[in-house]
């Protein structure tokens, strides 16, 4: 109903909550290059409704995991102000990209009765940047698992070593055989004989 | 699971067991669960209490099904996982699957309810700052309200949830408009306490253990339980949706038999100290023992000097009447939701709740764990201002409230 008061060139403005900040940092630039503007950034809200009141966005963007979440689907139920925030789902009857955004973390509230077209691309940057900050997680992961997994290698030698009284390369040998024998990754070898020896010794 | 411990020294044990010989027994039987795997979503409160067990002490393994716990961090989080499968079933607010049923403020699916968790143990918590103007009462809060104007602040748990609902029933049962003289807001659980204690409410209801631990922490008061409002009344409920139910009958009804083992276990009230150690722990309620085991036990406190045993404390079995899914309670939060203006028109409340309380289902599980079921499916209840609700006329009781939307 104030769609009017909105024309197509003034840029939209986002609210973005959001606890992570290297994700809201890659989020806002993205969204800032893509020509929207961001309201705010906070972390986490003691008084999102009022902050909500008082910067009037169009779009508030966060994780889905957020507890913050109640406190919007509140708003868009129950407000004393108008217009209320809408969940996006409610313009969005497309269940694949509904599911695509939960699985990316995003989650979207709508304030002025924006357009799902409009809303959309919005939702496409959050989605990637989302995903973008996912798989940089998941690297780092990797790498510390890899890291701790060298570690396990190095104390199972060291058992072996110590128990059959073999030389470095001799036990580093005989784990490699054993792990292709069995079908497992030398880390995995290393923990089951380091439990092992935890249980025996 | 890639480093978890289970996987070390099993591996030479499950090479020489085939896999299907556990569950052979089940898929022999015709009403072999479809699922192995449920995946079962809740949230950091006292009430997860009988979910949580019955996967921890494993009665869902006696029925061939394995609960796969998962924590969520709002109610909205557990609502789209339930309405997108991320989430078989879950620890969920009553009022919240009627909403969702319905559509109130967004996600519109056909949902169900298989069996109701707990009756009581939810409070409403009044701030210090209160109790230094003297008010430690409903009414003493409606004399504060008319007579000194600033805007009041009460937080609930969600919208169309149980704790909005006795949140605005005991307000307005003080003469209190919660839409109109009081500003509502909706806070996780967890975070009611941190909200109160920087001055941003005047008053939350909640589930325990929020409500104690605002004592034990000195920065509010229990004003009323929500036993007092109603006494057995309806909470939390085992939900999904109903394309769930409709796709694996088997399952559904697996997991009310494991739940309904699990609320016998806990209403043995021997069993609730080490069932408060258990739920302690960071990967459920995320509380200290202290904070979970008195209310839990029955033993009250209101932070104001009165300490009593409650007879009425938080319930999860009470011979099966408890859990059995009363089409009148599932009935009354539409009652409510209507009387608050989250529904325009009146629903066909009876109709309604025959579609989303899945009783049939509920009976042919209860007859196999020797539960008892009532014969009626509905009860009466007096609630705090001594209105009788039987379900008999939905209509006329949400019209006669004189408090409203």
């Amino acid at each position: 109903m104030k769609q009017t008061s909105k024309t197509n060139e003034q840029p939209l403005r986002v609210l973005l909550v959001d606890e992570t900040f290297e994700r809201a940092a890659l989020l806002k630039h993205a969204l800032q290059e893509a020509g929207y503007r961001i309201a705010a950034h906070v972390s986490s809200s003691a008084d999102l409704p009022g902050l909500v009141a008082e910067l009037n966005p169009d779009v508030i963007i966060l994780d889905t995991e957020s507890p913050d979440r109640d406190t919007l689907e509140h708003l868009c139920v129950i407000s004393r102000d108008q217009p209320r925030p809408i969940v996006m789902f409610t313009h969005d009857d497309d269940s694949e990209k509904i599911r695509a955004a939960i699985r990316a973390g995003v989650s979207a509230y709508v304030v002025n009765g924006l357009q799902s077209e409009r809303l959309r691309p919005i939702m496409d940057v959050a989605m990637a940047r989302f995903s973008e900050f996912q798989t940089m997680r998941m690297d780092l992961e990797k790498a510390e698992n890899q890291l701790a997994g060298r570690k396990d290698v190095d104390r199972a030698k060291g058992i072996l070593m110590k128990q059959r009284g073999w030389s470095e390369d001799e036990a580093y040998q005989a784990l490699r055989k054993m792990a292709m024998d069995k079908g497992l990754k030398l880390s995995e070898l290393s923990r089951q004989i380091i439990t092992m020896a935890e249980l025996l010794i | 699971m890639k480093n978890g411990m289970g996987t070390m020294g099993g591996a030479a044990l499950m090479a020489m067991v085939p896999p299907g010989v556990r569950s052979a027994a089940w898929v022999a039987g015709s009403d072999a669960p479809e699922m192995k795997e449920v995946r079962l979503g809740f949230i950091p409160l006292t009430d997860c209490a009988s979910v949580v067990i019955a996967s921890v002490m494993k009665f869902d393994e006696k029925y061939g099904i394995k609960i796969i716990l998962s924590k969520e961090a709002s109610w909205a989080a557990v609502r789209d996982k339930l309405v997108n499968g991320d989430l078989d079933a879950a620890h969920v607010l009553y009022g919240l699957v009627y909403g969702v049923h319905l559509g109130i403020g967004g996600l519109k699916k056909d949902m169900s309810v298989l069996m109701t968790l707990n009756n009581n143990g939810q409070g409403i918590t009044l701030s210090n700052h209160l109790k230094d103007k003297g008010v430690t009462t409903g009414e003493a809060l409606k004399k504060l309200v008319d007579g000194e104007k600033r805007d009041y602040t009460f937080a609930e748990t969600f919208p169309t949830g149980t704790h909005a609902m006795w949140l605005y029933y005991w307000l307005a049962g003080n003469g209190i408009n919660p839409l109109s003289d009081v500003k509502t807001i909706t806070v996780p659980p967890p975070q009611m306490v941190a909200n109160m204690r920087v001055g941003n409410m005047d008053g939350f209801c909640a589930g325990e253990p929020w409500n104690h631990r605002a004592i034990y922490d000195k920065i509010g008061f229990t004003a009323t339980t929500t036993q007092d409002i109603w006494k057995d009344h309806p909470e939390k409920v085992l939900g999904c949706t109903a394309e769930f139910v409709q796709q694996n009958p088997n399952t559904a009804r697996a997991l009310i038999m494991a739940v309904l083992d699990a609320s016998k276990y806990l209403d043995v009230i021997a069993n609730r100290s080490r069932v408060a150690e258990i739920i302690a722990d960071s990967s459920y309620v995320n509380a200290p023992f202290e904070v979970i085991e008195d209310r839990f036990l029955g033993n009250y406190e209101d932070g104001l000097g009165k300490k009593w045993n409650d007879s009425n404390y938080m319930k999860f079995y009470n011979d099966g009447a408890v859990n059995f899914p009363y089409l009148s309670d599932g009935m009354w939060f539409l009652t409510q939701h209507k009387r608050w203006g989250m529904l325009k028109d009146d629903p066909d409340y009876l109709a309604v709740a025959q579609k989303i309380n899945q009783v049939e289902l509920y009976k042919q599980a209860a007859a196999q764990v020797n539960t008892p079921v009532p014969k009626d499916l509905m009860r009466s209840s007096t609630l705090m201002d001594g209105v009788v609700w039987d379900g008999k006329d939905p209509k006329k009781y949400a019209a006669s409230f004189k408090v409203r939307a």
